[in-house]
């Protein structure tokens, strides 16, 4: 779309030089085109007579003049941005051209290409596409993945934990990859932007790995969270390879293509939105009731908690410490300013973001500062140059939760903290020890600190250079490079006064685990995008591009123990331990494209990605993702009769991806060790491959878009069934061997799903415009072959449920013991998510909410396991589990320990209203009453994030992970960071 | 003009892209460690030290997992964690709870067992590359150490799968050895102790590398040597091979004294608090919670005399603690402190041999031995019968607290056959099952048997 305005203008230049001297009677058309809403001067707009190549633009003013053949004639007055429109003009002289600003407009096209995108109708891909409207129009995310939920079909969101800051896993279309990355590439404005989850060092105080789960249950957030939702203008999500192809090697789990805003010539718009508000948790899960009987008959509990509690009732002295914990609302600031706007040749956009949040603990919270400068400018009319600029800085405090086998994680110590123990401070400050457990959850809540500091810098720049244009063909350069850069920075602090840290207590003498890591992406890119038009209209569009990436990555982790003196210098300390952690990654690719358009009728594309990296065996070995697609527009060949039906596209696309195998796969390496004084090397437990190869993904979908009643009822499907073969596996070998892992290609699988989303304006008139999206979908997967035995991953065992990798069964399954030995109790996978998403607008009043459903998925729980044990589940004396229908849940639950993994094993399905909004558009008259001209525009507001929440799930969220994003154990629940629900009110006013 | 020139700077931004984006990628190779290929085909004598660093320090790995699965199954304490509910259900055999072939309790001391076995076996093939070269002494020396480790490593794994047994081939990964029964197990740790000492014997009066404290006093081919044969004394009183256990003992560092220098003389794992080391995983404070506690089986106390300085190993808390239906007011208390040394094998546990390798042959030198032992808890000599059975009961009794919490009663118990006489704690009613005492532990899922 871009490029046809460029090849007519380059055809306007020509007939403005030579057309003139060729004519003899000519007419003046002069005239202004106006932005309907604001009234202020639309500037460069296209403005064509109809059925020539006569055409011109408007000024920076809006003002244009074109000189026509002969009166009367049709204008056509088009842009980006903008609703097309068509005037007929009689005479010459003044004219006025109202137009108005369109949103769908932006929607219209979507990449298909590195350097290219395609309409909308002309694709061949349900490529998703979410608005700045539908991504922070409801309510503002407190970060960016968290948007993106029930947003478009096809795509699990699942929050690791309530802690401030983020952590999410994003998986589209089912699970990729089993070990390899399985999150979604992200880009933003052509930068390849990191997502890695950075341990703090937790593991050392807490333990969690200690049992065999080598996995990081650390809970930290993965990066992307430090992107900006407020400057986005744009989202496109390539679901799989059919459409990702071109992203070869780093798109098996997807793409997400990110485009922020950038500036419009004309008046300088400026924007300035406050947001206040709390946040507070979804759900508690209540305290036991507990009586002298209960305790009395627990097997948790002795006389003198017996004692204890009938001292601490009689005095109104039981505490419910979970509502102490967790009770806290915690404060919500968001300040977002923007200012975009320009002249001719330069076009500029700044956002200034800050944003404040407490968390629903004390002592944690996120804070992150985002700056942003997009500069657009035209070195001349066929040279473009755009640069984008992000600073972000962020804290996040997140507390000290998950799993752990020491007893001092807030969330495992809560479970053997019972009403009658005084845990609070003296007059001094001095917090008693917790008698009945390793940690005083107070003193640990007060005293610790779990920081991650991150400070990044985004910098893209791109130049589109138009080499050569002609009646029926032109070339265009695309130059493109991206840094991405951060030092990211983590502490964890546990002072010596901790009562799990007192020498006396057999503590450490104090933790002080500080980490920094330097990232540094580069990604390099050039393309060259020749369109060949021939009289019949129809198009080739070739493109060629090289490209190339950097990655490096710089971790080093020290901890310190036997602080001195409550220091927290590392130096300061008896001990210290170091780990450095390096990654270095280069890519290069090329890739080729041909796109085929036949007068919007057929439009076919083929293509082929190569990649080679450093990641594999042989470095310079190059590995191929084909592509191919063909989209069908029926109505356009002019024997569809059917006026209601508008659009009907046929869609079929074709296409491979791979995912390489993780740094260091192929290497076996010693790895650092000691005794007493005596250094040495020890193997890491894992047996390099050096004939790994990249999981190469093959995705076939097809589908149908219909639109009806021009447009305003749109239906899509698609049916997508996604191959992923050579499956990297970190495959568990026989620890006779010496080595636990080999990371092997061991199989296939198999996901299969499809998706229906239906748009629809049911009503729509002046005062009132009802708008509802509906997206629904479903996907299975199975590993249709697994060349290794049969393995149990990604949580604690079979004793206490876990995901099993398996021949002819669902990736995601989940098995564990019964007494009829391994059964399956359960899958990850849901058997459909919903959602339904509406905005209504009446006169000045939006309002929009989105609802969610997730149907089916399970998690593997093992929250309520670990109360019950310690005698403290709320639920301990209900007796709704045993089938018999004699013992309480509590006593039910820890008689299948070791029997039966069934009660671990639960449904997670919710149904939340995820978002709500309510606005209060302030109409221009009495702004104009009150501020004269100054402000442009104001709006107040309310909304909120999942505030109604409903499952029937044994505990705080069935939305969590104690492993983090990656791989497929999301899902496994131990003593998380509740979940919380956020209220906040809104006032946007522009000038 | 000037437009040519802007096409010209174009021009020179495409061909500076093209070069960036330039085709060959370099090797980047692994940041993070020393590759195997290296260490094995390429190594200095200063990384044959580093290897051996590694040996010691591995033989610690997942150790205190080892000992609360022998400890816990063999009664001697409770193991309480509040967040693994696994030691106090499958360990003990709760209810219906049985022992899973793929947790923490059996994967983990074997994985780092056999992770052991192979330093050792990458240690006997990387010192024939080195340089400079080693002297055929000096790599016979690292051939009795590695071999003598590796021997003792297979001997922990086959105390968990017994009948089960273990592979004692393992130097290629690509093809293991078979899983041997369990007395070709035995039979096979004692050829490569064996072979083991005829290197030792023939490796000169030094080695070439430093060990750790913990084998001070064994830190030469010669007293290395005695090492070996104490662990060979062991295997041959597992074998019920009596005769070979005097001779192993004779060769070892038995010394039929009773000082309580002389009793703890052995070879030790060490740890400290340095970065990068291990602390004794084997060490909670007193009173510790339920959050991670080791609580002596109250029976220990029940059975041990009132005088014996052997209570000593565990000690009252100032208050009782209770988890899963089981209470104990003592706390394990082998260890006082987060650093002190373990034994892999000391002096009393050979006197003891002493005494059960002439228990049916020479009753007299078994009492003198068992007096030894006896007189050191100050529990005076022994006045039982001298019958061959009355003297096992005695060995076995003294074993109970001499070697308590050191990783031998469930293995007393199993191979004199009377592990039905190791207390029940929850002896159930109605549709709930007394606690189990397991014979051995499954061999590893993983291992693919």
């Amino acid at each position: 779309m871009k490029k046809h305005n460029h090849f007519c203008k380059m055809k306007i230049l020509l007939l403005l030089i030579f057309v003139p001297t060729l004519l003899l009677a000519q007419e003046t058309i002069t005239g202004k085109v106006v932005v309907e809403s604001t009234g202020e001067g639309a500037p460069f707009m296209n403005v064509i007579e109809e059925g020539t190549n006569n055409g011109t633009s408007s000024d920076i003013d809006g003002n244009f003049s074109i000189t026509v053949n002969s009166l009367p004639v049709n204008l056509k007055v088009f842009a980006l941005g903008f609703a097309e429109k068509t005037v007929s003009v009689a005479t010459a002289g003044n004219i006025t051209i109202q137009v108005a600003e369109s949103t769908e407009s932006l929607e219209e096209v979507v990449v298909t290409g590195l350097a290219t995108s395609v309409k909308r109708s002309n694709a061949a891909n349900a490529v998703a596409s979410i608005s700045a409207e539908e991504l922070v129009g409801s309510t503002p995310p407190p970060t960016l993945d968290g948007a993106l939920y029930g947003k478009f079909a096809g795509a699990i969101v699942s929050a690791n934990s309530g802690a401030p800051g983020g952590g999410l896993s994003v998986k589209l279309r089912g699970i990729t990859s089993i070990a390899g990355n399985s999150q979604p590439l992200y880009i933003v404005d052509g930068v390849y932007i990191d997502n890695s989850s950075i341990a703090a060092g937790l593991n050392t105080v807490s333990g969690a790995a200690a049992g065999g789960s080598a996995s990081n249950q650390d809970n930290p957030t993965n990066r992307i969270a430090d992107i900006n939702p407020d400057d986005i203008a744009n989202i496109e999500i390539l679901k799989g390879a059919s459409a990702a192809a071109i992203y070869g090697s780093r798109a098996s789990a997807g793409v997400v293509i990110i485009t922020t805003k950038r500036g419009k010539a004309g008046k300088t718009s400026i924007n300035i939105t406050q947001s206040n508000g709390f946040t507070q948790a979804i759900r508690l899960l209540g305290v036991r009731n507990y009586t002298e009987q209960n305790i009395t008959a627990s097997g948790s509990f002795d006389n003198d908690d017996l004692q204890n509690f009938i001292a601490a009732r009689n005095a109104g002295r039981l505490v419910d410490y979970e509502e102490e914990l967790f009770g806290e609302e915690g404060f919500i600031s968001k300040t977002n300013l923007n200012v975009s706007g320009g002249g001719e040749k330069t076009t500029f956009y700044a956002g200034i973001s800050h944003q404040n949040e407490d968390g629903i603990v004390k002592r944690t919270g996120y804070e992150k500062t985002s700056l942003r400068l997009n500069i657009d400018h035209k070195i001349t009319d066929n040279i473009k140059l755009s640069l984008s600029n992000n600073y972000i800085q962020s804290s996040s405090d997140r507390g000290f939760f998950n799993n752990d086998n020491t007893g001092t994680t807030i969330g495992v110590a809560l479970t053997s903290t019972t009403p009658w123990l005084n845990l609070f401070p003296d007059a001094n400050g001095v917090y008693p020890d917790n008698p009945s457990g390793a940690s005083n959850i107070l003193q640990t809540r007060d005293l610790i600190t779990n920081n991650e500091k991150n400070k990044r810098f985004i910098a893209g720049a791109n130049l589109d250079v138009n080499i050569y244009k002609s009646d029926h063909s032109n070339l265009k350069a695309v130059l493109r490079a991206g840094i991405d850069a951060y030092t990211f920075e983590t502490l964890a602090l546990f002072p010596k006064t901790l009562q799990f840290q007192n020498p006396d207590n057999g503590g450490v003498g104090g933790v002080s685990a500080q980490g920094t890591t330097r990232n540094t992406n580069n990604n390099y890119s050039g393309f060259l995008v020749h369109n060949y038009f021939t009289d019949s209209n129809l198009n080739f569009r070739t493109q060629v591009g090289l490209t190339r990436e950097l990655f490096d990555q710089n971790s080093v982790l020290t901890t310190a123990t036997g602080l001195v003196s409550g220091q927290t210098n590392l130096n300061l300390s008896a001990a210290r331990n170091i780990v450095q952690n390096r990654l270095k990654q280069e890519d290069f690719g090329f890739f080729v494209q041909e796109e085929i358009n036949y007068q919007d009728k057929i439009i076919g594309t083929i293509g082929v990605r190569g990649d080679k990296s450093s990641n594999n065996t042989d470095v310079n070995q190059f590995f191929y993702y084909p592509k191919a697609s063909l989209a069908v527009n029926i109505p356009k060949f002019g024997f569809w009769s059917l006026d209601q039906v508008n659009e009907l596209k046929l869609r079929i696309a074709y296409g491979e991806a791979g995912n390489f195998p993780f740094f260091g796969a192929n290497t076996t390496i010693f790895t650092n060790t000691a005794i007493a004084g005596l250094s040495g090397i020890t193997l890491n437990g894992q047996l390099g491959n050096t004939d790994i190869e990249p999981e190469r993904q093959k995705e076939l979908e097809f589908g149908f878009d219909l639109g009806l009643l021009d447009n305003r009822v749109g239906l899509q499907f698609t049916y997508y069934q996604k191959k992923v073969d050579d499956l990297i596996i970190s495959s568990a070998i026989e620890p006779s061997t010496g080595f636990i892992s080999q990371v092997v290609n061991a199989g296939n699988l198999e996901n299969k799903g499809f998706e229906v989303s239906l748009n629809a304006v049911p009503i729509s008139n002046d005062n009132f415009e009802w708008s509802t999206f509906v997206t629904f979908f479903k996907n299975t997967s199975e590993i249709t072959k697994l060349n290794i035995p049969a393995f149990n991953t990604g949580a604690f065992g079979a004793t206490l449920g876990t995901f099993r990798i398996e021949e002819g069964k669902s990736a995601t399954q989940i098995v564990g013991i019964t007494p009829n030995g391994l059964a399956v109790l359960g899958d990850a996978e849901p058997d459909f998510q919903m959602s339904f998403q509406n905005s209504l607008k009446y006169k000045n009043f939006d309002l929009s909410f989105l609802w969610q459903w997730k149907k089916g998925g399970d998690n593997v729980n093992l929250t309520a396991l670990l109360t019950d044990l310690n005698g403290t589940s709320a639920d301990y004396d209900d007796i709704d589990l045993d089938p018999a229908g004699v013992l309480g849940n509590g006593d039910y639950r820890q008689s299948q320990l070791g029997v039966s993994a069934r009660p671990f094993v639960e449904d997670a399905s919710y149904l939340r209203l995820r978002e709500l909004g309510l606005y209060y558009n302030v109409p221009s008259k009495i702004l104009q009453n009150w501020f004269g001209k100054i402000i442009e525009s104001a709006k107040i507001g309310f909304s909120g994030t999942n505030i109604i929440n409903v499952f029937d799930y044994n505990s705080y969220d069935p939305e969590v992970s104690n492993f983090g994003s990656n791989g497929i154990s999301t899902g496994v629940e131990v003593t998380p960071f509740p979940s919380s629900k956020r209220y906040l009110f809104h006032l946007s006013v522009s000038l | 003009m000037i437009m040519k020139n802007i096409y010209k700077i174009v021009g020179v931004a495409v061909l500076g892209f093209m070069t960036l984006t330039s085709c060959d990628i370099d090797e980047v190779g692994d940041l993070n460690g020393p590759t195997l290929e290296n260490i094995i085909d390429n190594s200095t004598k200063g990384d044959i030290q580093d290897l051996v660093g590694g040996i010691l320090s591995d033989m610690r790995v997942r150790l205190g997992t080892y000992y609360d699965d022998v400890g816990v199954i063999g009664r001697e304490y409770y193991r309480f964690s509040s967040s693994d509910p696994r030691f106090t259900s499958d360990l003990l055999g709760k209810d219906k709870a049985v022992l899973d072939n793929n947790t923490f309790y059996t994967t983990g001391p074997w994985g780092a067992r056999y992770g052991t076995a192979k330093g050792a076996s990458i240690l006997v093939q990387a010192i024939e590359n080195t340089s400079p070269a080693y002297s055929e002494q000096e790599k016979n020396g690292l051939r009795g150490i590695g071999k003598t480790i590796q021997a003792y490593e297979l001997l922990l794994n086959l105390n968990l799968t017994y009948q089960g047994g273990i592979r004692a081939d393992i130097s290629n990964p690509e093809s293991l050895g078979p899983f041997l029964g369990f007395t070709q197990s035995l039979d096979a740790i004692e050829a490569l102790l064996v072979s083991g000492a005829t290197d030792l014997s023939n490796a000169g009066s030094e080695f070439a590398v430093n060990l750790s404290s913990g084998f001070t006093g064994f830190n030469t081919p010669a007293t290395f040597l005695q090492f070996n044969k104490a662990i060979s004394a062991r295997v041959a009183a597992y074998q019920g091979d009596l005769s070979a256990l005097s001779g192993y003992l004779t060769d070892s560092f038995l010394s039929l004294t009773n000082s309580s220098d002389d009793l703890a003389n052995g070879v030790y794992y060490v740890f400290s608090a340095d970065g990068g080391d291990l602390r004794n995983p084997m060490f909670f404070a007193l009173n510790a919670s339920t959050a991670g506690v080791r609580v002596a089986h109250p029976s220990y106390i029940t059975d041990i005399g009132a005088t014996d300085s052997r209570r000593s190993k565990v000690a009252q808390r100032s208050s009782s603690i209770t988890s899963d239906g089981l209470s104990g007011d003592y706390d394990f208390r082998l260890y006082t402190t987060d650093v002190d040394p373990i034994p892999l094998i000391r002096n009393e546990e050979l006197i003891l041999l002493y005494a059960e390798a002439n228990h049916i042959s020479n009753p007299t030198n078994a009492v003198t031995a068992i007096d030894l032992v006896r007189n050191a808890a100050g529990i005076g000599a022994y006045a039982g019968g001298t019958s061959p059975a009355e003297l096992l009961d005695e060995i076995l009794r003294q074993r109970r607290f001499s070697l308590y919490g050191e990783g031998h009663r469930w293995i007393d118990m199993r191979r004199f056959d009377r592990l039905g006489d190791l207390p029940i704690d929850r002896v159930g009613g109605g549709d709930v099952e007394p606690d189990d005492v397991w014979v051995q532990f499954p061999i590893p899922a993983t291992e693919n048997q």
